[in-house]
């Protein structure tokens, strides 16, 4: 009898699909167990948040994409994705979510880990380094303005080394050291 | 005395029909081709919206002096009730409220009211099974086509001698005022949608094929487990809006499909513990009161994918890898599952279309379209009506709302 050789080729595709199980399943959890993750799961991706987000015409992953990542496990491309530092944070998304889900506060929680994980951008640490330096952003400088108006050339009795004490001794601190 | 009416379809909404016209005095021939009553919903384990039996939603309804299961009990003690399973509708002649008909009932090897379900035939023979628990009549059915030598030994041992191997079918006329149909629907097979599979690899099936495995009165007692060979399911994976909303099989939202998809996958997720479910959908329509059943579902932790299936593989081990796409990432990702489960589209039951050419009936999609659609939906033609499933894909509740308002039409008909 010939032999006869059934192969079954699965067919050719070009596709290179990205393997499920290869994602951080843990990290919906870890998301989900964070002070505004509650209502990460109700998350239906109608996509209003896209809807009301005035930047994310410019953001390669879009808020509900951002969040469905979190639901899929894609933990190093959300923890490395530069819009959870572009976010205006101006809660659009989240007072017009239809199932309550914090989206912006989501994102602060991303920014948390991501930070804690080293990933912080580097004008934002910029920033924080002259928060704990200076105990304020806009340090206000004599100039012909204040003049004109009539204003003393600095804040009067403004006081910042409590702030700058705080910030040094709390997470902040810690994490712009570790920056450094 | 007039004519009894003929309800085709012994199913949720034929059988209301049948015990809200004889409880009111009217006489009812109620035929079903299945040998038992219950349509779909025998197969369903637990109906939506509350998830009970089915047979329960009328049962907590007082009927004096009757404690048992309400349209149960009355198909036996209804008087008004002729009830002929194994019965098919040859042809329907005559005129608007005096149809001629002629059934053709198949071969009554097992009287019902004989057969005390004892079980002795059945350990004799493959050829008699009890189609299920909770089948009516309760009767033990007879396989011609597994007769064996046990066969004719249980016949002579019958204990109440209800069995008949000779029996042969049988045709009988009768006249019927009005006719209402209540055929339901069927679940389509999905052979061929080619990108799942199904019909090739046992692992692929539809929904109504899961819910006989969920079912504690099932094969596997209700263990989630795969049919190509018995194995534990630890990963699940359901698409939606298979063979409906595709012009190329039926046009149409089978509309329930949604629910009793997420009924499933709650079911699966809170009481059979560790095993994944994730559902491939283009929209989850849960009309009415339940989008309950979604909110429940995402947090139940079931997964949900905008998208389609690109490819089913089979595997050695019996699994099935999963190529999808992700609409909504516009991304591809790939995945394991022990059981692919379809959601398949729901169609009009065989025989539909010539049904309603034979009752000059209009058409919608292959269910009975309403005569005037500014009136009732349940008024199909003169003395004609149609409910539940035959009408278009219907939940129970639905179901036996539409069957009240035949019965009512009906009386209101004979009051004039």
């Amino acid at each position: 009898m010939a032999k006869t050789e059934e192969k079954t080729v699965p067919p050719v595709t070009l596709v290179d699909p990205i393997e499920l199980s290869e994602l951080d399943r843990d990290f919906r959890e870890e998301i989900h167990n964070m002070p505004n993750g509650e209502e990460l799961g109700a998350c239906f991706a109608c996509s209003t948040c896209t809807a009301a987000c005035p930047i994310a015409n410019s953001w390669d992953y879009k808020p509900h994409q951002l969040i469905r990542m979190i639901l899929l496990g894609m933990r190093e491309k959300v923890l490395a994705s530069d819009e959870i530092w572009l976010c205006l944070t101006c809660f659009e998304c989240q007072e017009r979510c239809p199932q309550n889900v914090r989206v912006t506060d989501i994102l602060f929680d991303c920014k948390n880990l991501a930070a804690e994980e080293g990933r912080i951008p580097p004008n934002v640490a910029e920033l924080g380094k002259e928060l704990v330096e200076q105990g304020q952003l806009y340090v206000i400088t004599a100039d012909w303005e204040r003049e004109d108006l009539g204003l003393e050339p600095s804040l009067p009795g403004l006081q910042t080394e409590g702030v700058q004490n705080m910030l040094k001794e709390s997470r902040t601190g810690r994490l712009l050291e570790e920056e450094d | 005395m007039s004519d009894p009416v003929l309800v085709i379809g012994a199913g949720v909404a034929g059988l209301t029909v049948a015990v809200e016209l004889a409880d009111s005095g009217v006489e009812t021939v109620l035929v079903d081709r299945e040998t038992s009553v219950g349509g779909n919903a025998l197969n369903l384990y637990k109906a939506f919206p509350t998830d009970d039996c089915f047979y329960c939603f009328e049962s907590n309804r007082s009927r004096p002096g009757i404690r048992k299961c309400f349209y149960r009990s009355a198909l036996l003690d209804q008087p008004n009730i002729d009830l002929r399973v194994d019965t098919e509708i040859e042809e329907i002649k005559g005129e608007p409220g005096s149809f001629e008909i002629r059934l053709k009932q198949g071969p009554q090897y097992v009287d019902s009211k004989k057969c005390t379900m004892c079980g002795a035939c059945t350990k004799l023979s493959d050829a008699f099974s009890l189609l299920s628990p909770q089948c009516q009549p309760q009767s033990v059915i007879f396989n011609p086509e597994k007769e064996d030598e046990g066969s004719s030994k249980a016949e002579e041992e019958c204990p109440t001698g209800a069995i008949d191997l000779n029996a042969e079918s049988s045709e009988t006329t009768l006249t019927a005022s009005d006719i209402v149909i209540a055929t339901g629907y069927q679940e389509m097979k999905p052979n061929q949608v080619d990108e799942y599979g199904y019909g090739q690899y046992s692992n692929v099936i539809t929904q109504l094929e899961l819910a006989k495995i969920l079912d504690p009165n099932g094969p596997s007692h209700g263990a989630l487990v795969r049919p190509s060979d018995g194995a534990q399911v630890r990963r699940l994976l359901m698409v939606q809006c298979v063979g409906s909303r595709d012009e190329n099989y039926h046009p149409f939202c089978s509309k329930i499909c949604c629910v009793f998809a997420l009924k499933h996958a709650n079911i699966i997720r809170r009481e059979r513990n560790g095993t994944d479910v994730s559902v491939v959908y283009m929209d989850i329509r849960t009309y009415d009161r339940h989008e309950r059943y979604y909110r429940e579902a995402r947090e139940a932790g079931v997964e949900f994918t905008r998208g389609r299936v690109s490819e089913v593989n089979p595997l050695e081990d019996g699994t099935l890898d999963i190529t999808l796409y992700d609409s909504l990432l516009d991304k591809y990702f790939k995945t394991n599952v022990d059981l692919l489960v379809l959601s398949s589209a729901l169609e009009p039951s065989t025989g539909m279309t010539k049904m309603i050419e034979e009752l000059g009936l209009e058409s919608a999609s292959g269910y009975v379209s309403p005569a005037n659609l500014l009136d009732t939906e349940v008024v199909a033609g003169d003395h004609v009506y149609a409910c539940g499933g035959a009408i278009g894909p219907a939940e129970v509740p639905e179901s036996v709302t539409q069957a009240r308002a035949v019965a009512s039409k009906i009386l209101q008909e004979r009051m004039r």
